[in-house]
């Protein structure tokens, strides 16, 4: 098994059909010295019934590319399919996806009823049909005993089922979220990220989610797309991103992490020896496609987690201070040559007492819990 | 520390506040209660009767008026207020285009040139008119009154536009509606309490309008405001003091159901 998805590489391989193709695609507003281009040159390939998420700072252009697909803008050049048709030109009334919106977007003139019912209408359903897909679209989000309120009449969380339903309703071959949780309070989003994949299970459709939250990426994903600057720096299960980060503001942006240098002492294949600040040669993870030279200078990612204090260790620091937060313990510690290092360690049993500020300490790395960044 | 400054805790505030109500309202309080007078005089009280307004009814003349007035304002309000949704539409629902600040200014100009500049440019311009074609008709009048009603129907509309959130629209193009359809369901009912404040304002600004009328109006075509203009200057009796609270209470109706739907939330 590779490390990581790389940039580009086809994901074709006897797996589910692809659902959205996009190739060489790039959005620019604007045009002359102001021009901004907010997608650069992406490829990218979402398969048919996967929870994909676009996970990005803001500004990143994830909700263009959404957009995008959705058909509310046009792209600038490169290729765009939908189930292996080219949408180019089409705009979002012609395609087989919906949307559901950041602020819902709820008709406020309609009932929660005739807001499920619209996307089937204007596709010429017929009266019954609508009536009883709506009927079902409503159980399905639990909101039945509603069906005649108008959306100022409820919550804001029920706001988000209706959203969800009505874009559900036509059955879309995609389902484009974008940031759907973000105004829910954490309690309520917690319910609706559960919510969330229980329909996308039920129904089968592939959901395409926006969020710049982490979390709620690596725990509702198939699969993620790291977006920064316009460009996919990164895609994979939620597994490889957090533990294989490719680049170093994939590591930083995804959990917390430590950057240390390292020297490249050999490599073979995904893997290269590395010689830690103080000596110690360990093995490390390569990214796809990187090119590595022994002797090069490289950083290398280890998170808090996989580290561990220990009597004989990789890396010798100083210990900083400590903070208590329950369930785990983070020590702050300096390696020798100053770079800072953060270690978690899980509270296991209450005796355990926290190290003291200014102490010498050793640190273990565990198995498989250092990658090399791109540099 | 200080609180947020509030005018109403300054000095003399109420005082003030009564004596510009007082002011405001004393002349047309007078109006209205010698309306009610049973003498013919405008200074002594001598007792309460309807007998202007019944002298108002019987009238023809007032009745001619009232009605041209009535169907002038409905016509030219109705107009006005069709233009100016496609006015508010283009200038809302489209994306920013040069010149855009200069079109604002061009539909409101009939707030800014004072109407008797109005007025006799269009004595010239509609005199020419009648003579190369010989028409007389209420067409100059309504072409009149729609140019200046444009400008108070297009405000309110435009309001109601820009507060508008317009990814409902998109979400209705997403949700498989074209162009018109989203229109019709989704625009159009959204828009429509605009509408109406819209050509309610339109209305009433076209019932009271006296110099541009007075301008424009061929003869027989007096309205209710030009023909008490025209009685004032001859005998005044409570009659029209009847007719003005009449007029009165039909604008204040007007206004109110202006205020009603302007406020009313998307």
């Amino acid at each position: 098994m590779t490390a990581t998805q790389g940039i580009g590489s086809p994901a074709t391989d006897k797996g589910p059909a692809i659902e959205i193709e996009i190739r060489n695609l790039s959005k620019v507003f604007g045009d002359g010295p102001r021009a901004f281009k907010a997608l650069d040159d992406i490829q990218l390939d979402i398969r048919q019934g996967e929870f994909f998420t676009l996970l990005g700072p803001s500004g990143c252009g994830k909700t263009t590319l959404l957009r995008l697909i959705a058909g509310f803008e046009q792209p600038s050049s490169g290729l765009l399919q939908i189930n292996g048709k080219a949408v180019a030109g089409l705009g979002p009334n012609r395609r087989p996806v919906n949307t559901v919106f950041q602020n819902y977007a709820l008709f406020p003139h309609m009932t929660l009823a005739e807001n499920i019912g619209f996307g089937l209408k204007m596709l010429g359903k017929s009266r019954s049909e609508v009536a009883s897909t709506t009927q079902e679209m409503l159980k399905l989000v639990k909101m039945d005993a509603m069906a005649d309120r108008k959306p100022a009449q409820i919550s804001g969380g029920q706001q988000q089922r209706i959203a969800l339903a009505r874009a559900l309703a036509p059955r879309p071959r995609v389902l484009l979220l974008d940031e759907p949780l973000s105004a829910l309070d954490l309690k309520l989003r917690k319910e609706m990220q559960v919510e969330l994949k229980r329909l996308q299970l039920e129904t089968g459709i592939t959901f395409v989610f926006v969020t710049h939250d982490q979390e709620e990426a690596l725990t509702m994903s198939d699969r993620i797309a790291v977006i920064s600057g316009g460009q996919v720096l990164q895609m994979g299960t939620p597994h490889e991103i957090y533990n294989f980060p490719a680049e170093r503001f994939v590591a930083d942006f995804i959990g917390d992490t430590n950057f240390i240098d390292a020297e490249i002492v050999q490599y073979e294949g995904d893997f290269a020896q590395v010689r830690l600040p103080g000596g110690v040669v360990r093995e490390a993870s390569l990214p796809e496609g990187f090119n590595a030279r022994v002797g090069e200078t490289v950083t290398v990612v280890i998170r808090p987690e996989h580290a561990s204090l220990t009597e004989r260790g990789d890396l010798q620091a100083t210990v900083e201070n400590a903070v208590f937060f329950g369930t785990d313990t983070h020590i702050h510690l300096r390696l020798e040559d100053q770079t800072p290092f953060i270690l978690r360690r899980q509270n296991t049993g209450v005796s355990v007492a926290p190290p003291e500020a200014g102490q010498h300490a050793c640190i273990a790395v565990a198995e498989g819990g250092i990658q090399v960044l791109r540099s | 520390m200080a609180r947020d400054f509030s005018i109403n805790r300054l000095p003399g505030f109420a005082s003030v506040a009564i004596l510009t109500f007082f002011l405001l309202y004393l002349p047309i309080f007078t109006l209205v209660v010698f309306s009610f007078n049973e003498a013919a005089s405008m200074s002594r009280w001598e007792g309460f009767s309807l007998k202007w307004y019944e002298a108002a009814f019987q009238n023809r003349q007032v009745r001619d008026v009232s009605i041209r007035s009535l169907w002038l304002a409905a016509t030219a309000a109705s107009f006005a207020t069709i233009l100016a949704t496609l006015a508010a539409l283009g200038t809302t629902r489209t994306s920013k285009f040069k010149g855009q600040t200069m079109i604002y200014a061009l539909i409101n100009q009939p707030l800014m040139v004072p109407e008797i500049v109005t007025g006799v440019a269009l004595l010239i311009f509609f005199a020419a008119i009648k003579v190369q074609t010989g028409y007389t008709g209420m067409g100059y009048l309504v072409a009149a009154h729609t140019a200046f009603c444009i400008p108070f129907a297009y405000l309110p509309i435009r309001a109601r536009l820009e507060t508008m959130d317009n990814t409902l629209e998109i979400a209705a193009a997403d949700l498989y509606a074209g162009p018109i359809k989203t229109f019709v369901h989704i625009t159009l009912p959204l828009l429509l309490p605009g509408i109406f404040a819209g050509l309610m304002l339109g209305f009433v600004i076209s019932l009271d309008a006296v110099v541009i009328t007075e301008f424009v109006k061929s003869a027989g075509q007096d309205t209710l405001p030009t023909y008490m203009l025209g009685q004032l200057r001859r005998v005044v009796t409570p009659e029209m003091n009847a007719i003005a609270t009449l007029f009165l209470l039909l604008s204040v109706l007007a206004v109110t159901i202006f205020f009603v739907l302007s406020r009313k939330r998307a």
